[in-house]
């Protein structure tokens, strides 16, 4: 399902990795592990197609070429990211973001579901009862961000083909650890793919039968 | 978000009192103008009773050439003690719009708190990388959804 040949990635002039190569089938997890500046959350971004990443190699997710594609046309494609340091982002309140994802995927819940869906899932992370209708991570800490992310990913799983997890487990209590686990299997379960960057021991331990150590590569 | 919010869609003049009297919790306050086309002008005034605090937001956005000319005006009189009043300005003008967002300050007493920050633009980098990252790439419309959502 997701393939990526000799993937290499600069930042300005300098070299992050060089020759990464991937295979992954839908359904499974790759854990990325690696030092400090080995790469692993660059090598995300890459694969998420931040402009600022230059890089050469290819990318192909079910048979599409994802390097040829623009970051927005790769989410389309079912590329989820969640990232490790969301922002928060003027003017734009989570109901209306999550609405406006609804809508780039063609709708998979209508308006109503969407609201009773979304309520749900943020009371199950325990975040705050006028979360969705606050300004995007307004005011919010590490914590809550992160499962703002694990939200959205929870939501638009089943249009998830590759899921990007970013260090998901940084500044989570432990009791909501096991909802990554629970994540990466539904999203497996759906027949989507999972990268996981992570330094939760645990997390680590679980998922080592596949992984791919970034500072080998380099 | 408070329940203060009021928005205001294509209006010509708008002017506004506020008194802020919260002591115990910070009183919000929001006001929204979305313009897509002419001009507006608007004043809005806040007049904290003493030993308030309040949080005045002021969210402006315009498309299409429209114009936004917008001042927000804290009064604090010399009786008024302990204010504490933050105004911040936000402003997205897309299409070669024009927004002046201007905070202005009268402050008869040493006695209180008073901020103010203004912001105008687009969007930040790494905002619109995250909306990227979601397949949104009609920024405009992602803010303008948002903003109407509060009506």
């Amino acid at each position: 399902m997701l393939k990526i040949k000799k993937l290499s990635a600069k930042i300005g002039d300098k070299q992050i990795f060089k020759n990464v190569n991937i295979e992954l089938s839908g359904g499974e997890c790759l854990l990325i592990t690696g030092q400090n500046g080995a790469g692993k959350s660059t090598l995300l971004h890459a694969i998420m197609g931040r402009s600022d990443i230059n890089t050469t190699g290819t990318i192909s997710l079910s048979k599409k070429a994802l390097h040829k594609m623009e970051c927005h046309e790769r989410a389309r494609e079912g590329v989820f990211l969640a990232h490790q340091t969301p922002p928060t982002i003027d003017g734009v309140n989570t109901m209306t973001l999550l609405n406006e994802i609804n809508k780039v995927h063609n709708m998979p819940y209508t308006r109503g579901e969407l609201i009773s869906q979304a309520s749900d899932k943020f009371l199950h992370m325990q975040l705050p009862d006028d979360w969705k209708k606050r300004q995007f991570n307004n005011g919010a800490s590490g914590g809550e961000r992160k499962k703002n992310e694990l939200v959205q990913a929870d939501l638009f799983k089943k249009k998830t083909k590759l899921l990007l997890l970013d260090e998901p487990d940084s500044g989570l209590e432990q009791s909501s650890r096991q909802k990554i686990v629970e994540l990466i299997e539904a999203t497996c379960l759906s027949g989507g793919s999972v990268l996981l960057v992570t330094h939760d021991k645990e997390l680590q331990a679980k998922y080592s039968d596949n992984k791919l150590d970034l500072s080998d590569v380099k | 978000m408070s329940n203060n919010v009021r928005v205001y869609s294509n209006f010509e003049n708008v002017d506004f009192w506020c008194s802020p009297s919260s002591v115990d919790t910070v009183e919000d306050f929001t006001f929204i103008f979305i313009q897509t086309e002419g001009k507006c002008t608007a004043n809005i005034n806040v007049n904290p009773n003493a030993n308030s605090k309040s949080k005045v937001h002021v969210y402006i956005y315009a498309e299409g050439g429209a114009e936004v000319d917008c001042v927000c005006t804290l009064n604090v009189d010399k009786q008024n003690s302990g204010v504490n009043t933050d105004i911040q300005f936000r402003s997205w003008p897309f299409d070669r719009s024009k927004i002046k967002a201007r905070p202005e300050m009268f402050i008869a007493n040493s006695d209180i708190i008073a901020t103010h920050g203004n912001a105008l633009g687009g969007l930040r980098p790494e905002e619109e990388y995250y909306l990227s990252s979601r397949g949104i790439d009609n920024y405009k419309e992602a803010i303008k959804q948002s903003l109407l959502s509060y009506a």
